[in-house]
């Protein structure tokens, strides 16, 4: 049993799935929080494109370029939600300090760490997509809504919801790859 | 396309108006109009050419010539640039739809041709496709009133705007522009107020609006800290509810911004000068307000506090306290500062005021105590406010000798007594008690004892021999040393049956006691209270009061409601305490806590004496007023007496009937009735007088017989004459005083009653007619169960044989009727009136009177003689009553006629009347019984 958890744990890919899952957590907390705020979106469906799409990649990715390819989508939530913390401390500052304002900075934080601990595991660099572009805060905004706080909002919730599309996807990829890998080890 | 047609109309329509009036006013007409748009003001300007200064303008939505605007202005050119200007300010937001003005001239009735219609558009023109809401992101105060407006997209449809979550009633302006007027709105939240436009499926766009204050600040209050600078602050007010950046409340105090406030978390504003006059304006979006103040840099000092504070120099009763200034221009100020010292349970305030104080001597502090001291400023001129308050120090001040005791004897006996102490407190012990030293000395010995005693005791036993007085001195000792000797001498010891004591009723917990001043009280007097009947420790306390006090009020936790206590006043001269005056009391009196004892009942004839015993002292609870009794119903308790006379313990009630009681003896003081002890008696006759009473009354009965006896005995001649008088014997020829031999009468068998008389019987037959056993039987039978009845024997016999008579018919009943009645008056009749020489010869002799004979004889005898002759025959043959007595008595009437009389025969058979036959009367029943012996 011991062993077992042993070789659980070195096994690569582990801690990202699970941080994947503590992320999906998060965000799907931080939506909520923000349907409380602002009660019109509790039904909303937004309709078009996806806020963040990556080049399609080839057919058949194995599973480490699929890794590579959330790890890409996240990165660009990231962000996206940096661009949105700006943008709410621009406008209300800091003086509003509650539990959305403080889980918006942890998600952050933690998909900052997810990036990093993704691309660790990438050893050869398996990216799988070509990267992203840069990206401009106040032209992704524009693009989407228009500059009023009524689509800052609707934007906003877009994001959210961005968010926990891809910390979903991540927590599913990162698990395959994590059994591979385990998979792998066992039959060293 | 077809979008621009109606626009196009429109316009020539604008083009044959404005023709046409030119057809027939004499004004010329307004040239140039131009428009221009404040969008986010929501204001129309237009600017014309014109001679004229009174214009009509009429504005219209341009897309169903909806006219929201007909007004005639008076407009005066600007002599500049020759131009009339004037604005319009719009309650709808002029991008929601495309506005249409014409203006033409007036002058008095008379207008000229409308002007070129001009046109701003709105933005639901076909170029403008997508979905828009306007205003956005308006900041407006709360109450206003507000239009929104939807213009949806192309090909989108219309469903509801909702304001805050609630749907609004739109109208609609364009062929896509729907709007809404929301009035007096509330205050937003955090991020605004949202308006939704939607359509059936999804969200088409949507607004924020800002609805919050002025600002609402106010008191500002200027100050200096350091003798130089300024901070002014002031108290925020009425919350704006503006969080955005932008709108949020914009602080400047002398024109200059107040980086500190503009933050948003304090209200302070800071300056480096100070100035004398201040001014703050506070601005937002929705607007400003301006706050003053003015003073003197001397008049609004508000000095810091006083840092390392330290105490030097601490003794037991003073210390020296010292601190420093951070800021050295205090040293020059004038200043007066505030020591709080928190000691001992008590918060000591003193002030000392000096030029740039920093040290003070703190006097009349207590030895052994820890103080915690504070200290802070202000200044002594024009004194503004009290300075920030110093870091709390602590000192311990040093111990000193105790204080003295307050000493007393209390004396539970004639010759022992115990000498008491009250505990010092810790202000009075001056550090922690080591010990107490007792000394005394008795008038017969001129040394002192001393003793020492634990600090935990605060008494000592003391003995008094008869000899004379004893004086005790008790000392407490602490590690500063010993505390001066109290003395005091033991009082003699009164009982309370050597003086009076009163009653004394306490309020409100404590006793009021109060006496007559005594000359001899040169040091005073001391009170001192007990509880009543204590023996051995008891909570003995006392106070001392001043020669000159006659009165004082004995409070004190140790008082107990419902406790009898003795409170005695002694008087304090150079000898021996004297005893001046004594009471019993109660702080408050309660109702016995136990009920009276032994209650017992004892009957006395038809009363009942309750007799019980008092209830003892400790459960009393307060004075005994009496005793109430009551008599315990089934429910209830119904008051019989009241015993108002607490020493009476017995108590009679009168006139009981027989019957089981229960009563209840309640004691009572001025609390009311204890619960009651209850004894049930039960109230019987009185055996003894009810043996006198029927030995009375037997002899009383015998005495009566015995003169009865005496009076008839010597009355006896008279008696007889009256009851029995002689009967005379019959009269008959012949000897019948010495007959020659028994008498032989032979009964006739005809003496029998001869009473039917049936045609059928046949008389020649010999014997009887034989009847069947059974039948025999069976009248057996019926006599036997005849007998059981209420009717007698013998009237039934005869009733039996005037039936035959009557029925005279049933020959062979009759017989058998005849021949079952000689059986029974052969046992049943007797014949009183009958002599008994005749009995004899009847007993005697077979010839004899036997006229009942027959069926002793034999059955067949009576028939034998039964023949038609026998009535002459028995008539013939001496003794007649019975063969005459039908004849004689046929009634009733004459039957009880004869009774009593000597000559009578009392013989029932003759006695029951004729009428009575099937039914005899109740009044001769009982009669008949008695003489025939049955029951």
């Amino acid at each position: 049993m011991d062993r077992t958890a042993e070789l659980d744990a070195s096994v690569p890919g582990r801690s990202a799935a699970a941080l994947a899952r503590l992320l999906h957590r998060d965000c799907t907390r931080l939506l909520e929080l923000y349907k409380e705020r602002e009660s019109f979106l509790s039904h909303h469906v937004p309709e078009g494109e996806r806020l963040v799409t990556l080049a399609l990649c080839p057919e058949a990715l194995t599973t480490a370029e699929q890794v590579g390819h959330v790890r890409s989508a996240l990165r660009r939530c990231k962000e996206l939600l940096e661009c949105l913390i700006t943008r709410e401390v621009e406008e209300m500052g800091k003086e509003l300090e509650g539990e959305y304002e403080s889980l918006r900075m942890t998600v952050k934080d933690r998909l900052g760490h997810f990036v990093h601990s993704t691309g660790a595991l990438l050893e050869n660099g398996e990216d799988g997509c070509p990267p992203s572009p840069n990206f401009e805060c106040a032209e992704g905004q524009d693009e989407v809504e228009g500059s009023g706080s009524f689509a800052a909002k609707l934007w906003t919730y877009r994001v959210l919801l961005e968010l926990i599309h891809w910390t979903d996807s991540a927590c599913q990829t990162l698990h395959l790859f994590h059994t591979e890998k385990q998979g792998q080890q066992q039959l060293l | 396309m077809q979008v621009w047609l109606p626009l196009a109309l429109l316009l020539s329509l604008g083009v044959t108006h404005s023709l046409g009036q030119n057809a027939v006013g004499e004004l010329p007409v307004p040239r140039g109009l131009m428009l221009q748009a404040d969008l986010p003001a929501q204001t129309l300007f237009l600017t014309w050419e014109s001679d004229s200064s009174l214009f009509d303008i009429e504005i219209f939505h341009t897309e169903l010539m909806n006219v929201v605007l007909n007004e005639t202005v008076a407009v005066q050119s600007n002599p500049a640039t020759g131009q009339h200007g004037w604005s319009w300010h719009s309650p709808l937001p002029l991008e929601c739809t495309s506005h249409s003005v014409l203006i033409r001239a007036r002058n008095q009735q008379s207008v000229s041709q409308w002007s070129p219609l001009q046109t701003i558009p709105g933005s639901d023109i076909p170029e403008k496709s997508g979905p828009q809401m306007f205003p956005q992101d308006k900041l407006v105060a709360v109450g206003s009133n507000m239009t929104f407006c939807c213009i949806v997209g192309e090909r989108q449809d219309f469903s509801k705007i909702l304001y805050k979550g609630q749907e609004m009633s739109a109208t609609r302006l364009s062929r896509r522009t729907y709007a809404i007027t929301v009035t007096n709105q509330p205050p937003s939240g955090n991020t605004g107020t949202n308006v939704v436009c939607s359509s059936q499926m999804q969200i088409l766009t949507g607004a924020v609006v800002f609805v919050g204050y002025p600002p609402g600040d106010e008191g500002l209050v200027c100050e200096n800290r350091d003798l130089a600078s300024a901070e002014c602050s002031w108290k925020k007010g009425r919350d704006t509810h503006l969080r955005k950046k932008l709108s949020r409340t914009n602080y400047t105090l002398n024109g200059r911004d107040c980086l500190e406030a503009n933050e948003g978390k304090i209200f302070r504003c800071n300056w480096t000068m100070w100035e004398g006059n201040w001014t703050l304006v506070a601005r937002n979006p929705l607007g400003t307000v301006q706050l003053t103040d003015f003073a003197r840099l001397t008049d609004r000092v508000h000095l810091l506090a006083p840092v390392n504070v330290t105490a030097v120099d601490i003794k037991a009763w003073n210390a020296t306290l010292q601190w420093s200034w951070s800021i050295a221009a205090y040293k020059k100020l004038n200043m007066i500062c505030q020591l709080q010292l928190i000691g001992h349970e008590h918060v000591i305030t003193r002030n000392y005021s000096g030029m740039g104080l920093s040290f003070v001597v703190l006097e009349g502090l207590w030895p052994d105590i820890e103080y915690t001291v504070s200290v802070r400023c202000g200044s002594l001129h024009s004194f503004w406010k009290w300075g920030d308050e110093s870091t709390p120090y602590r000192i311990h001040t040093k111990m000193d000798r105790p204080e003295s005791l307050d000493v007393w004897i209390w004396m539970d006996s004639e010759n022992t007594g115990h000498v008491l102490w009250k505990p010092l407190s810790v202000s009075e012990s001056h550090g922690a008690l080591d010990e107490y030293e007792v000394s005394y000395s008795k008038a017969e010995e001129d040394r002192w004892t001393t003793v020492s005693r634990p600090r935990e005791d605060f008494s000592y036993p003391i003995t008094l021999n008869n000899s004379g007085d004893i004086t005790v001195a008790v000392a407490a000792r602490n590690p500063a040393g010993l505390s001066q000797p109290s003395t005091v001498t033991a009082p003699v010891y009164r009982t309370d049956s050597q003086l009076s004591v009163s009653e004394l009723l306490g309020t409100d917990g404590g006793f009021d006691v109060s006496w007559q001043l005594d000359a001899n009280a040169s040091r005073g007097y001391v009170v001192e209270w007990v509880p009543s009947g204590c023996s051995g420790l008891c909570p003995v306390h006392w106070e001392k009061v001043p020669e000159s006090n006659g009165s004082i009020r004995v409070q004190s936790v140790s008082l107990e409601a419902g406790v009898r206590y003795t409170i005695s006043v002694y008087v304090l001269s150079a000898g021996a305490p004297v005893l001046l005056q004594r009471w019993h009391g109660y702080t408050q009196e309660m109702i016995p806590s136990q009920s009276v004892g032994d209650l017992s009942a004892n009957q006395l004839g038809s009363d009942v004496l309750l007799s019980w015993k008092a209830i003892a002292m400790e459960q009393q609870r307060g004075f005994i007023r009496g005793y109430t009794i009551y008599l315990a119903n089934a429910a209830s308790l119904e008051l019989i007496g009241n015993v108002s006379n607490p020493e009476v313990k017995s108590y009679r009630v009168r006139g009981l009937s027989l019957g089981s009681y229960k009563f209840i003896v309640k004691a009572y003081t001025s609390a009311g009735e204890d619960t009651g002890s209850t004894v049930a008696i039960k109230l019987e006759m009185d055996t003894d007088m009810l043996v006198v009473g029927i030995l009375v009354s037997l002899g009383a009965m015998f005495c009566c017989l015995i003169l009865i006896s005496i009076f008839c005995y010597k009355k006896r001649e008279w008696v007889k004459k009256a009851f029995y008088p002689e009967i005379p014997g019959p009269k008959v020829p012949g000897d019948w005083s010495s007959p020659q031999g028994p008498l032989d009468v032979k009964p006739s068998p005809h003496s029998l009653v001869h009473i039917v008389e049936s045609p059928e019987w046949d008389f020649r037959k010999k014997g009887l007619v034989p009847v069947p056993e059974e039948e025999e039987e069976s009248e057996n039978e019926n006599v036997e169960v005849d007998t059981d009845s209420d009717e007698p024997a013998l009237l039934r016999y005869y009733n039996q044989v005037v039936g035959d008579r009557s029925h005279s018919n049933h020959v062979s009943d009759s017989s058998g009727s005849s021949t079952t009645s000689v059986g029974s008056t052969q046992t049943e009749i007797t014949y009183t009136g009958i002599q008994s020489p005749t009995s004899s010869q009847v007993t005697n002799g077979a010839g004899g009177y036997r006229p009942q004979m027959q069926s002793a004889a034999g059955p067949a005898e009576p028939q034998l003689g039964f023949d038609p002759d026998f009535q002459e025959e028995s008539m013939n043959m001496g003794y007649k009553p019975q063969c005459s007595w039908q004849l004689d008595f046929p009634d009733a009437e004459n039957f009880s006629g004869s009774l009593g009389s000597p000559t009578s025969v009392t013989s029932s058979q003759f006695l029951i009347p004729e009428s009575s036959e099937e039914k005899p009367q109740p009044s001769n029943t009982w009669f008949h019984n008695l003489l025939s012996g049955k029951s």
